[in-house]
């Protein structure tokens, strides 16, 4: 079984799982990479370049983890999303006490 | 003052047509429902939203904001700039949450966490807090360009800020966040160019990267291209302390919602995104494009200050990066700078129109006032309530003297004593409605006590931001933790609907287990069968 799994079904999906936290630890990684990278890479700093292109690496590598588990979560919502907008607007209107 | 010539205005009159016309343009759709005219229909694909993101987060008063920062920082300043990072996060939690629950914005989001009288509570609590804190800011943002027009043309203040804001309230009046969104694409692409055109163009003005380096070397200033040149541990004005302090407010604020006051905003993006996916991609890239923005600001700021070293007065070396475009760029791009800044302004301005007359028009009209309003009645309501805010804003804008003092206050005062509880709301399912409402009202008297009335009486000294946070975090728990404990859980039935829909993350057991038994979350293994078929 690879580490990282890229199969989903709808079930396993949704469960908070090691692919979300991956992406949790490595998302802030990739901002601060991404922001020195930048501003060093303006100034023609070498460490700047390395720093970018590891931020964009980790970026691409953030994206092939979450990308399959985000689209499978998001074909199955669709289906329910439109008995959810009634019981919303039903709510806002008190038709449908909480609870 | 700066002589326009007729290509400068040529540029700024194009653009003002252009981009008014095409927020215009969208008046059919906007006109459609309440939900085309708040949230595009939730129809638009991940780079729309992610657009908004940043063009909305690049006001006038940023650069003014980031070149304070980094002219006295160095390039550390940009760390100041770091609280946007709770995106990183929350693009892959809260965002996620957020999005499944569909809620329009977060006070009505406040209603299907919580139950009943404490959840009604804080709808018109959070509501009415964001239609002014959008007036406040619309106020805030349209004063800067008040000054950037006294600097350019020598106009009165109340020009630049009345001018612009209203003629983007053409557009928002007219097509709602169909406008804001399909114009602020537009000027996000006009204003990263710009950013980068007037950068480079100052850093070539300052000799090239080269010669900003060998420079800084020779000034004894080299420091200033260390992201990590902190004043000691705790000592000076930019200690390690702080550093710590604001990277866990940024990234462990992600898990949370309304942990930064962005999150007002982003949530309108999120909802209208066409799907969860597309809501996480959106936040997480617009951000992006905002501290790779912020890094270009740097390294111009870099190159003013290599030409302009010794500047003290704060509103003067705020300036630096416009300077850099309006004193070093030719003439006719000149004018699209200025069409450019304009462009960042009125961005700024739209989103935040319209999204204060979403919390008047679905929290407190339709909810509170009219639940049986028409769609067609709330499209009206918007607009009118936009105006009122467009009306307001004039008024707290003119109150405003220093942009930076405001703006690092109010960041601050809104970050710390509920920044727990905007975490605990979406990771734990035992805090309730009384321990979140008591947290806001602690928050509200214990901030001014600590950062104002107290070291005002000599009672405690004058503390530091980010000691000020631990404080207030640590006094504000003393009272929303008991409140929570001496209070009833929400009902377990709420929370299992809750549960089902949105699928938190963190410490939700209890709820996960009874929604197991009753065979809620069963019927998702179902299908699961029915797909290995």
């Amino acid at each position: 079984m690879k580490y990282i799994k890229r199969d989903w079904k709808p079930g396993d999906a949704d469960e908070w799982t090691k692919e979300d936290w991956i992406t949790i630890i490595i998302s802030p990684l990739c901002y601060i990479l991404l922001m020195i990278g930048t501003v060093l890479s303006f100034l023609l700093n070498v460490l700047g370049f390395i720093l970018l292109a590891v931020g964009i690496f980790l970026t691409w590598f953030m994206h092939w983890v979450i990308d399959p588990k985000l689209k499978v979560i998001s074909n199955e919502y669709e289906k329910k999303q439109h008995e959810y907008l009634e019981k919303l607007e039903r709510n806002a209107r008190w038709e449908e006490i909480h609870g | 003052m700066i002589e326009f010539q007729f290509l400068d205005w040529f540029w700024v009159v194009l653009f003002l047509l252009v981009t008014v016309g095409l927020g215009v343009a969208f008046y059919r759709l906007g006109k459609r429902s309440e939900s085309d005219f708040f949230l595009a229909g939730r129809e638009l694909p991940w780079w729309l939203p992610a657009s908004s993101v940043y063009a909305t987060h690049t006001a006038t008063d940023t650069p003014i904001w980031v070149t304070g920062v980094v002219y006295k920082y160095g390039v550390a300043g940009l760390w100041y700039t770091f609280f946007a990072a709770w995106c990183a996060i929350s693009a892959f939690v809260s965002t996620r949450i957020f999005r499944r629950s569909l809620a329009y914005t977060q006070a009505e989001w406040n209603t299907i966490r919580f139950h009943g009288v404490g959840a009604e509570m804080l709808r018109g609590w959070i509501s009415g807090w964001q239609v002014f804190m959008n007036m406040f800011i619309l106020g805030w943002v349209g004063i800067a360009m008040g000054k950037v027009c006294e600097y350019l043309f020598g106009w009165d203040l109340w020009i630049g800020l009345v001018l612009f804001s209203s003629l983007c309230a053409i557009y928002v009046l007219a097509a709602g966040y169909w406008g804001v969104i399909m114009a602020d694409f537009q000027q996000g692409i006009i204003a990263f160019l710009m950013i980068i055109i007037v950068s480079v163009w100052g850093i070539m003005a300052a000799g090239g990267p080269t010669v900003i380096a060998d420079k800084l070397t020779t000034m004894g200033e080299a420091w200033r291209m260390n992201p990590f040149a902190f004043t000691g541990w705790f000592s000076g004005e930019f200690p390690v302390a702080w550093f710590i302090t604001m990277m866990v407010i940024a990234v462990i604020g992600g898990f949370g919602m309304g942990t930064s006051i962005d999150w007002y905003v982003e949530a309108q993006r999120i909802q209208s995104a066409k799907s969860v996916r597309d809501a996480s991609y959106s936040i997480w890239w617009g951000t992006a494009l905002v501290l790779t923005r912020n890094s270009i600001w740097a390294a111009a700021v870099l190159a003013f200050y290599v030409m302009f070293p010794n500047i003290t007065s704060q509103s003067t070396y705020e300036m630096g990066w416009f300077r850099l475009g309006f004193e070093y760029l030719p003439v006719g791009l000149i004018g699209f700078f200025f069409a450019a800044i304009i462009a960042i302004h009125i961005s700024t301005i739209a989103s935040h129109l319209n999204l204060g007359a979403m919390y008047f028009t679905r929290d407190l009209y339709l909810h509170y006032f009219k639940p049986k309003a028409s769609e067609k009645e709330l499209v009206w309501v918007g607009r009118v309530a936009t105006l009122i805010l467009l009306l307001g804003s004039f008024f707290y804008g003119l109150m405003m003297e220093d942009i930076t003092s405001w703006l690092i206050f109010a960041l601050w005062l809104m970050a710390a004593g509920v920044w727990l509880p905007n975490i605990l709301q979406v990771v734990w399912w035992r805090f309730n409605a009384w321990g979140y409402l008591s947290a806001w009202i602690a928050n509200l008297g214990i901030s001014w006590l600590v950062v104002w009335i107290l070291p005002h009486f000599n009672i405690i000294p004058s503390l530091p931001d980010y000691q000020q946070f631990w404080l207030l975090m640590l006094l504000g728990a003393l009272i929303f933790l008991p409140v929570t404990f001496l209070t009833k859980p929400e009902p377990m039935e709420h929370l299992i609907k809750y549960y089902v829909q949105a699928r938190p993350i963190g410490w939700w057991g209890p709820v996960k287990r009874e929604a197991e038994k009753l065979g809620l979350l069963v019927h998702v293994e179902l299908n699961n069968k029915e797909v290995k078929k």
